[in-house]
């Protein structure tokens, strides 16, 4: 009995740090939000208006939708760094279709299934044939937004009207659609994430891919599927993304690959995989748009603005860092 | 007496001495007043069991540990310092270790390993002719004639190992301590890498060689000292002694005899591998399993125990043979057909290939059939915690909670888990590979009891293990593997544990 006791005792003392451990991630986030919001409410005039916060969650839709993607893939271990070229390029495949008098939905459900079809090969090319899914994704980066720019010239190429089209840019009760989108997605995936043999494999894969394995799991299939699964969320900010600018753009969401890691990063999930959390990604989609708006708001230069939020993001995750060893260090004392 | 044979000669230089040197780390003592000399020219085999006191023997020697008491002598000049100066000072006094693992850069070449880290450079360039000349002088010293502008990648195991041994070689060592040098090697890859300790014996260098292969410290040592529980049980003359000698001095006599197991006959043949072969490791390995049995199969390190577990699992594809289920041949084993087929497999290397340590035991558990614990493609959270809950009483496994992360367990409750996951998933046919290994002697004891509950339901169990003394225990039948085949059988209860020793070191 007291054998069992001393065992058990440091097992429970361990648990309760990791629990604190993660609850502190997500709490350090509010923590930098808050102090974004206060910072921001004080200083930069309008900020805190109805329409800027609508802004807000359009803006964090952009990102939002392609980073709940990317959480599942980072966690697997794996990176997406398309997903830029991608939304151009479905925008501009859509807009095609559109041109060539598709019905629209059907249309949609194209564009979805291009995008899917196009990402799956980089999942492809780690799962069967272990190329890096950095370089399989950095050769979609290239080649995408590559056709994009050759097949349009670079102009945009117009759909005129559509009503479905339209109707996706139509706020509901003052609230974008784009942004519901997001978070009807953001709920899926998190359910997902949680409560599904497919969302916990993608834990295991990345927490260890030769248990997994050995466990039964499927490991080259759930790959492939992540990146299916990228590439279509990435057509679907590509749709939206066509129903914001009433056309297709080959040169639009430059840099938003980067943003999208970068949310996932600050909110928490180990680029090394196995550990992540999608409240996390939503905090730090959040913290990432925040930060946009207001130094536009703030009126800084916007070529300084990238210095400034080259900053604060690494700042953002270096305090989360310590923030979390200080927690475990006090629970462990 | 102690030391007997080795003192006789009286012309013996010592270069090493370890005189009444105790050392005890929390539950263990894993040195006990022991002494041990080598001389130079000398090589001395040194043969225990896992947990002997190998190591720790060989950590005084490098400096790598400050004894509790006793003194460690290098060169006559006893080592002083403590902390890392001591290792420092051990190596300028000519100690080299090569270790089991390749610690080898295979993207660089010969000669850059060789210098690793310490690259000869003129004015803070790297002077490769003077690397590659004395490159090449350390590995002729070795018989290794290969330039030394290739890249490590290219090498066969028992080049790097030479390789390895080279590394040592430069820097004028005194004593050469070589850990199993051989267990990754084939038996004529082997042949090299003896020829080289031969080699550098006869320079005047004093050799200690870690082994269990009786046949090769038959032909390279004159003496053996046989380890057991920290202390120094005695060194023999090689010549003069038998092997089953010396696997009663590794042994003891004291060991706690198997309580008889339940001797049933048993029929149904669940698995038959036939001449199953897999170059350079296996050569025409043929045994069959029954229903409710628990097979072992014992080796040493390296003699292919992983290899042919995995073989019959599909994760390594072998040259030929076939592998009969229930009286079907499956032809080319895939892991998932054989999981399906109601395998199960548990890796040797637990942290490596068994658990996922940030996950909890429940997830680490349903892993294995996460449609036991779902219901339309859902999680169920109170299904998991019911199923894990059950496999968690079964096998004993101490956990706070069903879902505290695995990585928190001790070793044997991490094994448990990984066994686990197949009696979740209702497996009959397991295939454990070492699930002892790095567990404590309680936890033992409960897997002991778990594999003999598991086999009582009439499952069948492959029990791969290194450690001769615990297949009585738990196994009806032994199979020893040596030189990539099965050499000899027993069953129990005639399973006597100095004869499978003796099997798995023999040299004729």
């Amino acid at each position: 009995m007291s054998l069992e006791q001393a065992a058990q005792s440091p097992a429970s003392a361990k648990r309760r740090r990791g629990g604190f451990s993660q609850h502190m991630n997500e709490v350090s986030l509010f923590v930098a939000i808050a102090v974004l919001y206060i910072v921001f409410t004080a200083t930069a005039g309008g900020f805190m208006t109805f329409n800027n916060q609508i802004n807000i969650l359009r803006d964090a839709a952009t990102i939002g939708i392609a980073a709940w993607a990317a959480t599942l893939i980072i966690i697997s271990g794996e990176i997406d760094v398309s997903v830029g070229p991608m939304v151009a390029f479905i925008s501009v495949a859509l807009a095609y279709l559109l041109q060539w008098g598709i019905p629209t939905p059907i249309a949609f459900v194209f564009a979805i299934a291009i995008g899917a079809a196009l990402a799956s090969i980089a999942g492809i090319l780690r799962a069967y044939f272990d190329v890096p899914s950095f370089v399989g994704t950095l050769g979609l980066w290239s080649a995408l937004r590559g056709t994009a720019l050759f097949v349009t010239d670079a102009l945009p190429v117009s759909i005129g009207r559509n009503e479905i089209v339209d109707m996706l840019d139509r706020p509901v009760l003052g609230v974008p659609p784009a942004a519901i989108i997001m978070l009807v997605l953001f709920a899926v995936f998190a359910f997902v994430s949680r409560r599904t043999a497919f969302g916990r494999s993608v834990f295991a894969i990345g927490g260890n891919p030769h248990a997994a394995f050995l466990s039964g799991i499927n490991v080259a299939r759930i790959r492939v599927a992540l990146f299916a699964i990228a590439g279509a969320m990435a057509a679907v900010s590509g749709i939206l993304l066509l129903s914001r600018l009433g056309s297709g753009n080959a040169t639009a969401a430059s840099g938003l690959e980067f943003d999208v890691i970068a949310a996932v990063v600050v909110g928490g999930t180990a680029l090394s995989g196995g550990r992540g959390s999608m409240l996390g990604t939503l905090l730090g989609v959040l913290v990432i748009t925040l930060i946009g708006n207001g130094l536009v708001l703030l009126g800084i230069n916007p070529f300084f603005q990238q210095v400034v939020r080259g900053l604060i993001i690494v700042v953002a995750v270096l305090a989360n860092i310590q923030a979390i060893k200080r927690g475990a260090a006090r629970n462990k004392g | 007496m102690i030391n007997s044979a080795a003192r006789q000669s009286s012309a013996r230089t010592i270069i090493a001495s370890i005189e009444g040197c105790t050392k005890r780390y929390p539950g263990v003592l894993a040195l006990d007043d022991a002494s041990f000399d080598v001389a130079a020219g000398e090589v001395r085999a040194l043969l225990g069991k896992n947990g002997a006191g190998k190591s720790t023997l060989i950590r005084m020697l490098t400096g790598a540990e400050v004894p509790d008491s006793g003194t460690v002598r290098i060169n006559g000049e006893e080592l002083t310092q403590t902390g890392s100066a001591r290792a420092q000072e051990s190596f300028s006094k000519g100690v080299r270790v090569v270790y089991q693992e390749l610690s080898l850069v295979p993207g660089m070449t010969l000669a850059e390993n060789l210098f690793l880290g310490r690259w000869p450079r003129k004015a803070g360039i790297l002077s490769y002719s003077e690397m590659e000349a004395q490159a090449e002088e350390a590995m002729k010293r070795l018989g290794l004639d290969l330039p030394s502008s290739r890249l490590v990648a290219g090498l066969s195991p028992a080049e790097r190992q030479l390789l390895e041994i080279a590394r040592v070689l430069i820097g004028k060592p005194k004593l050469v301590i070589l850990d199993e040098p051989t267990s990754s090697l084939a038996a004529a890859e082997a042949e090299k890498v003896m020829t080289a300790v031969q080699r550098i014996a006869g320079e005047g260098i004093a050799v200690i060689y870690v082994s269990h292969r009786m046949n090769e410290i038959r032909r390279i040592s004159q003496s053996a000292t046989v380890m057991r529980d920290g202390r120094i049980i005695d060194t023999v003359d090689v010549a003069g002694a038998d092997t089953r000698e010396i696997v009663r001095l590794m042994l003891g006599s004291d060991v706690a005899q198997a309580a008889a197991l339940e001797t049933k006959t048993r029929e149904t043949v669940v698995l038959d591998v036939a001449d199953l072969a897999l170059a350079p490791k296996l050569s025409s390995i043929s045994f069959m399993l029954r229903q409710g049995e628990v097979l072992g199969i014992a080796g040493l390190l390296g003699s292919g125990r992983t290899e042919l577990l995995q073989s019959i699992m599909g994760v390594r594809p072998f040259d030929r043979g076939t592998v009969s289920v229930d009286g079907k041949p499956v032809g080319r084993p895939k892991y998932k057909g054989m999981l399906a087929a109601g395998f199960g497999y548990t890796p040797e290397s637990r942290k490596e290939e068994g658990i996922v340590p940030l996950l909890g035991v429940d997830e680490n558990v349903v892993a294995t059939d996460f449609a036991a614990v779902s219901s339309k493609g859902i999680l169920s959270a109170s299904r998991m915690a019911e199923a894990t809950r059950r496999i968690v009483q079964r096998l004993h496994i101490k956990t706070a909670e069903t879902d505290t992360p695995i990585g928190t367990l001790s070793g044997g409750n991490q094994q448990k888990v990984v066994i686990g996951r197949w009696v979740h998933a209702d497996s009959r046919i397991l295939l454990l590979d070492e699930p002892t290994r790095g567990v404590d002697v309680e936890a033992k004891a409960q897997i002991y009891t778990i594999i003999r509950q598991l086999a009582a339901e009439g499952r069948s169990i492959i029990f791969v293990s290194s450690e001769i003394e615990e297949l009585p225990l738990v196994c009806d039948r032994v199979l020893v593997l040596r030189e990539g085949t099965l050499k000899e059988e027993f069953t129990s209860p005639d399973i006597d544990q100095d004869a499978v020793m003796a099997a798995c070191i023999a040299g004729h």
